[in-house]
């Protein structure tokens, strides 16, 4: 999978050769290559000094959350109750949907079902104050870290089916670097916090550990 | 069946997309969480400097950067309060 990533980080993102140079597009195009292929996000995703971990991971959750369904909501067309009959990531992975509350027994469904009870569930999760407190002061449940794995967990299948059966689409719509980017920066982050186990991740395991590598040969060299 | 399928696809929560908006959130979004990772750094370090000139006592400058730490803590509170708002209750109210 390595023509997921190029070697550097900004080969990720070339402008399209069709697109004049010194126009305005142009420019936006470089902007955008330059934006997303520079700085560090390793560094940021650390806990920053003094810094509570819930609310730590809590606001990086809820960001993660909204990428993930911004990204899906550009491919809904292409994701369908045929093109996608099962939620899969890869003919070896399969994934029936149960939240271990109001779904006990695990549902097989289409992808675009799965993905909807999902986003659903997290969303809701993310409204319950009594999980996610968002008034100054009131304090976290104790299991907040284990609820937070979870969803993270379920997070990664959205990544792990677009990259597996739309990874087409998402360069149909020129949106490759974007996507990325996000999900790097999402895999720094549970793998800074060890938030979700390997075997989960095993649907894009080469994809990270390709990363893993990177960030081997490329420590020290960092601003 | 079709008919029962359209109910369905009301139904979705996830909302669709262009890729130009998504595009667009990514990168403001790469471009404020370096920016933040930065500027958190620098007012921690001012902060040193600034202690470090007036000659705080080792217990007032834990005081203060515990002062400091709880502020930080409160914007990235209200800053998820306000994303979710911004994300969940205008769908809410319009639907
Ligand atoms: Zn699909």
């Amino acid at each position: 999978m390595s023509f997921l990533f190029g070697s550097r980080s900004n080969k990720t993102f070339k402008p399209k050769k069709n697109i004049p140079e010194g126009t305005h597009q142009y420019d936006l195009m470089k902007h955008a290559a330059a934006t997303l292929g520079s700085g560090n996000l390793r560094l940021a995703v650390v806990l920053p000094e003094g810094e509570d971990l819930n609310e730590w991971v809590a606001v990086n959750t809820v960001d993660f959350f909204n990428q993930i369904n911004m990204l899906y909501g550009t491919i809904t067309e292409f994701c369908t109750e045929t093109s996608c009959p099962v939620m899969s990531a890869s003919p070896k992975y399969e994934y029936h949907w149960a939240d271990g509350q109001t779904v006990k027994k695990p549902i097989k469904c289409s992808a675009p079902k799965y993905i909807d009870y999902l986003m659903t569930w997290v969303q809701d999760q993310l409204d319950d104050e009594t999980l996610f407190p968002s008034k100054i002061g009131v304090p976290f449940p104790k299991n907040f870290l284990t609820i937070a794995k979870t969803i993270l967990k379920r997070l990664f299948r959205v990544y792990a089916h677009i990259y597996h059966q739309h990874f087409k689409e998402v360069i149909q719509l020129n949106e490759e670097a974007h996507l990325n980017t996000s999900f790097k920066h999402f895999i720094f982050f549970v793998e800074e916090f060890h938030m979700i186990e390997r075997k989960e991740l095993a649907p894009l395991q080469e994809l990270i550990m390709e990363k893993l590598t990177r960030k081997i040969s490329l420590s020290g060299s960092f601003n | 069946k079709a008919k029962q399928k359209t109910l369905e696809q009301n139904e979705m929560k996830v909302k669709t997309y262009s890729p130009q908006a998504y595009k667009f959130y990514i990168e403001q979004h790469v471009e404020n969480v370096l920016k933040y990772y930065n500027q958190r750094i620098t007012r921690q370090s001012q902060l040193e400097k600034e202690m470090a000139k007036v000659g705080l006592s080792d217990e007032a400058q834990q005081q203060m950067r515990r002062m400091l730490h709880q502020k930080e803590s409160n914007y990235i509170r209200l800053k998820r309060a306000k994303m979710e708002k911004h994300h969940f209750t205008n769908i809410k109210t319009l639907g």
